[in-house]
């Protein structure tokens, strides 16, 4: 069971957007989110799938990959589809006993529908090319500027990289306990759903103290190595700006201006 | 004393996310259950739940397939919670309450507005605020009730 999970969605490999800063990838990812909503009409739509497809082609991920991130959606893209079909009211085109579809119904479903999955494709794409590591480091990085405000940028990127080092550990800890529960009688699949939630209880109480045990011995291992915040450390990998990072940025930017032209101006 | 700090986050993070991935297709989505809100209780127990919490939320939305809206306002309503659950902390009752109110209200309308799920905005701000309660009242109680008895290991 444990053994499925992977972590996260990252898919390995050498293109020019998986050696993109995270930083741009990042900002490219909010800009280009902001731009859905912008869109107004299929034409808007048929712009972003161009260039969006274009990015994915340049990311060599493959596209069993991508479609896989719809998959926990799926329920709620048909569910937002048939609702929006149903439901709004306009120009009658079909009629099935109590069912109507309307010209006005039939373009929300598609034009919801589609946003919904270039929303999910788009901002996968993210996970997909960028390693867990790097977008936590690129995170430190944008919020560094808000140190000032007191926004405590380097622990908290310190303690996103701590949770995904012991996330494993944790997962196969679990397994352990439920396992060691299980042959003391415990049972986890039974029952309804309140009384299914309270047999985690046996779970979670060892798993504290187990993960509790090795933050101890961590911060003590930290204290020892002279661990002592964000200032003046330095990194084996820095991240630096490369032309490439303007090239991706310039698309965007040009992408965001197409895309408010053709809503806002023709 | 701060890395003390830091590292208990950091591991009430992974706990978060590890039990997140863990009881998977439940935790994402619109009729998510997410067990792991029932940890939502722990700033009651150490103020270092209150970041880790964030950072484990944060986290587990940056895993899982929602993408970036889930990402930003999930975790930021997990914050908001975890900070008035630990003001409540002498009362235990209500601290399960912050997380149920806090995600109603950012998460249902995000499922509204964004998502487009089609359903009226009172019905997605219940329905999330129900799962949430059964996580935090169903399992969060409970673990506050055994958790306080070894309040040790927090310290």
């Amino acid at each position: 069971m444990i053994r499925d999970i992977t972590l996260g969605q990252y898919y390995p490999g050498d293109s020019k957007i998986h050696g993109l800063d995270p930083r741009t990838k990042i900002i490219c990812t909010f800009a280009y989110i902001i731009s859905l909503f912008l869109v107004r009409d299929f034409l808007g739509f048929a712009i972003t799938v161009a260039f969006l497809s274009y990015t994915i082609f340049l990311s060599k991920v493959p596209l069993k990959f991508i479609f896989k991130g719809l998959k926990p959606i799926f329920f709620i893209i048909i569910f937002t589809f048939t609702v929006n079909m149903f439901m709004t009211k306009g120009e009658t085109l079909v009629e099935i006993w109590f069912l109507t579809i309307t010209k006005e119904g039939l373009y929300n479903a598609f034009f919801m529908g589609l946003r919904l999955i270039l929303l999910i494709i788009g901002s996968s794409l993210l996970t997909l090319t960028t390693k867990p590591i790097n977008l936590t480091d690129g995170i430190e990085r944008l919020l560094s500027p808000f140190r000032k405000i007191g926004v405590p940028a380097h622990e908290l990127a310190m303690m996103m990289t701590i949770a995904l080092r012991f996330i494993p550990t944790l997962l196969e800890e679990t397994d352990k306990i439920m396992k060691a529960q299980m042959a003391r009688g415990a049972d986890f699949e039974t029952g309804n759903l309140l009384r299914r939630a309270k047999s985690l209880i046996p779970l979670l109480v060892p798993l504290f103290i187990s993960a509790f045990r090795i933050a101890q011995d961590l911060a003590m291992a930290m204290e020892a190595r002279c661990y002592r915040g964000g200032d003046h450390r330095t990194r084996m990998n820095a991240m630096r700006f490369h032309w490439r990072d303007a090239l991706a940025s310039f698309a965007m930017i040009g992408f965001i201006a197409i895309i408010l032209l053709q809503a806002y101006v023709f | 004393m701060k890395t003390k700090y830091l590292v208990h986050g950091a591991v009430i993070a992974a706990v978060y996310t590890a039990l997140t991935l863990l009881l998977m297709p439940l935790s994402y989505g619109v009729m998510q259950i997410r067990v792991s809100e029932a940890l939502t209780v722990l700033p009651a127990l150490s103020p270092a739940a209150i970041p880790g919490l964030f950072i484990g939320c944060f986290v587990a939305n940056m895993l899982g397939p929602n993408g970036m809206i889930d990402i930003i306002l999930g975790s930021s309503a997990t914050l908001l919670a975890a900070l008035a659950s630990y003001k409540l902390r002498n009362r235990p009752l209500l601290v399960p309450l912050p997380p149920v109110l806090a995600n109603g209200l950012i998460i249902g309308p995000m499922l509204y507005y964004v998502y487009a799920v089609p359903v009226p905005l009172w019905a997605c701000i219940l329905w999330v605020a129900l799962g949430e309660a059964i996580a935090c009242y169903g399992i969060g109680l409970p673990l506050l009730r055994y958790m306080s008895k070894r309040k040790s290991i927090f310290r």
